[in-house]
């Protein structure tokens, strides 16, 4: 059973293609077969995260048009043979894009791929409802700042009302010293919120800036800590359960909250 | 299933439409033109009716506004005034109220009322779930909030001073009841019990309250 998913937001920059990037080589490491379909055209590309920009001949729009086959397409990724990225266009009118050819396009993809995972510009406009028309899921990436939840707040209700009723939410970025110190909102006030089921705690990490600038996301990298949150949500999402991890560099806090079992599994 | 998803009632004022909130707006459109279909003839040309929802997406409100037009209808926008009196009586009219005499009507959502939301009901309205941040709830009658309410607020929205707001957690952006505007302190306190809001001495107070 293939599963179309699509990483949306509401608020621009709280880590979209950092997320889908990640889930994508994640899940080709598990020997799942995976397509990134591109539908942002924003600073950070999903092909310059997955070190793959030299390697696009054509592109989502030219697929829609019809000018290419969608196997034409799609770029392989380097080390593994079962991701492919489906790119977007860095120049041509992306509002020739429509719900319905996404849609037709996901079922499409549907038949050959395990995961197909969309990354979603950011906003609630047409580029947004767009990229969710053909998913099942939606993944909403939030940061723990009072903006981001809002938006991420708003972006589900769009999802509701769009009737996409199955809705993950990642929270990214997370630095436990200052969540701690009450600078950065606390994970059960954020979960209290959204409401919606928590798949992902990842932490604020040098290592995805610097592993993306190398094109190779950092979910396989075990001594950093945000690549082990990656590969925990890769499990969740093939359903396993998996406890959310405890983030180093604790306060005295939470560690004397902890011993008294006042803290749950972070 | 045999919900009724929209209703037909006709009063000494017009008609009224009262409609489902949880109904799509594909399952109200074929109420609608079921309804109309069946009684040909009985609404004279140019009916406006009065849009009794509360909950309602604004698409869904513009979907009955253009299927009524087509049938040469129309939606009866009017701001109206406490038409009924809800939860209570002006306390000038009149001073011995029965309550047990005033039709008592709630609108009841189980859900998380998110950012963006705007709820409206001339009843009183319970919500089993969050008001979240920029979320808004207006009520005719008293707001009764079963979870944290974190948005704005407005009981007696037509004028009832007697009515209250009530959360287990009342962190709201604003409260207002009747014509008085409470705004929360800049800083808020996570409150660990239920309060209430209500109009005492001519202003608005908020006060713990068990249950
Ligand atoms: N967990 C993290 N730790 C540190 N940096 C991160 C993390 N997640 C994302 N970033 C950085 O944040 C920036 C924005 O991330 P990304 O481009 O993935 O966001 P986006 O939501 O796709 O943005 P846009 O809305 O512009 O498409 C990038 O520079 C990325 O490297
Ligand atoms: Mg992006």
């Amino acid at each position: 059973m293939s599963e179309v998913i699509v990483v949306t937001s509401g608020k621009g920059g709280v880590g979209k293609s950092t997320t889908t990037a990640n889930l994508g080589v994640g899940l080709a490491m598990r020997g799942q077969k995976v397509v990134l379909i591109d539908t942002d055209t924003g600073l950070r590309n999903l092909d310059l995260l997955l070190g793959l920009e030299n390697r696009i001949m054509y592109d989502l729009v030219d697929v829609i048009e019809g000018r290419v086959e969608i196997k034409k397409a799609l770029v392989r990724h380097k080390k593994f043979d079962n991701l492919q990225l489906l790119p977007t266009s860095q120049v041509k009118d992306k509002s020739a894009v429509n719900p319905a050819d996404l849609m037709v396009l996901c079922d499409e993809l549907r038949k050959e791929y395990d995961y197909v995972i969309i990354d979603c510009p950011a906003g609630i406009e047409q580029g947004f409802q767009t990229a969710i028309a053909g998913a099942d899921t939606a993944i909403v990436v939030t940061m723990p700042e009072v903006s981001a939840v809002r938006d991420a707040d708003k972006i589900i209700g769009e999802l509701g009302r769009s009737e996409k009723d199955n809705i993950k939410l990642i929270i990214n970025r997370i630095r436990p010293a200052m969540v701690e110190s009450g600078e950065m909102m606390d994970m059960d006030d954020i979960n209290d919120i959204l409401a919606i089921k928590c798949i992902g705690q990842v932490p604020d990490d040098i290592k995805v800036v610097t592993s993306a600038n190398r094109g190779e996301p950092v979910v396989g990298d075990n001594d950093s800590q945000a690549g082990r949150a990656y590969a925990n949500i890769v499990g969740r999402l093939m359903g396993e359960d998996i406890p959310f991890m405890e983030f180093e560099k604790e306060g005295f806090f939470t560690k004397l909250k902890k011993a008294f079992g006042l803290k749950k599994n972070g | 299933m045999s919900r009724e998803l929209v209703t037909i009632k006709g009063g000494k004022d017009g008609f009224r439409l009262l409609v489902d909130s949880s109904a799509s707006m594909k399952e109200i459109e074929a109420e609608i033109k079921k309804k109309l279909d069946s009684n040909p003839g009985f609404f004279p040309e140019g009916t406006k009716f009065e849009l009794e929802v509360a909950d309602l997406d604004r698409s869904v409100k513009k979907g009955i506004d253009q299927l009524l037009s087509q049938h040469g209808f129309g939606v009866d926008n009017s701001p109206k005034q406490a038409r009924r009196s809800i939860s209570s009586q002006p306390a000038s009219s009149n001073q011995n109220m029965q309550p047990e005499s005033v039709v008592q009507e709630m609108m009841v959502l189980n859900r998380t009322i998110r950012g963006g939301e705007e709820i409206t009901s001339q009843s009183s309205i319970l919500i089993c779930g969050n008001v979240n941040p920029g979320a808004q709830i207006i009520a005719g009658g008293s707001i009764d909030i079963r979870g944290t309410c974190r948005g704005m607020v407005h009981a007696g929205a037509w004028g009832d001073t007697n009515a209250v707001i009530i959360a287990d957690r009342l962190m709201p952006t604003q409260v207002r009841i009747a014509n008085m505007i409470a705004r929360s302190p800049d800083t808020m306190e996570k409150s660990d019990f239920a309060e209430r809001a209500c109009i005492k001495d001519g202003q608005i107070i908020i006060e713990p309250i068990e249950r």
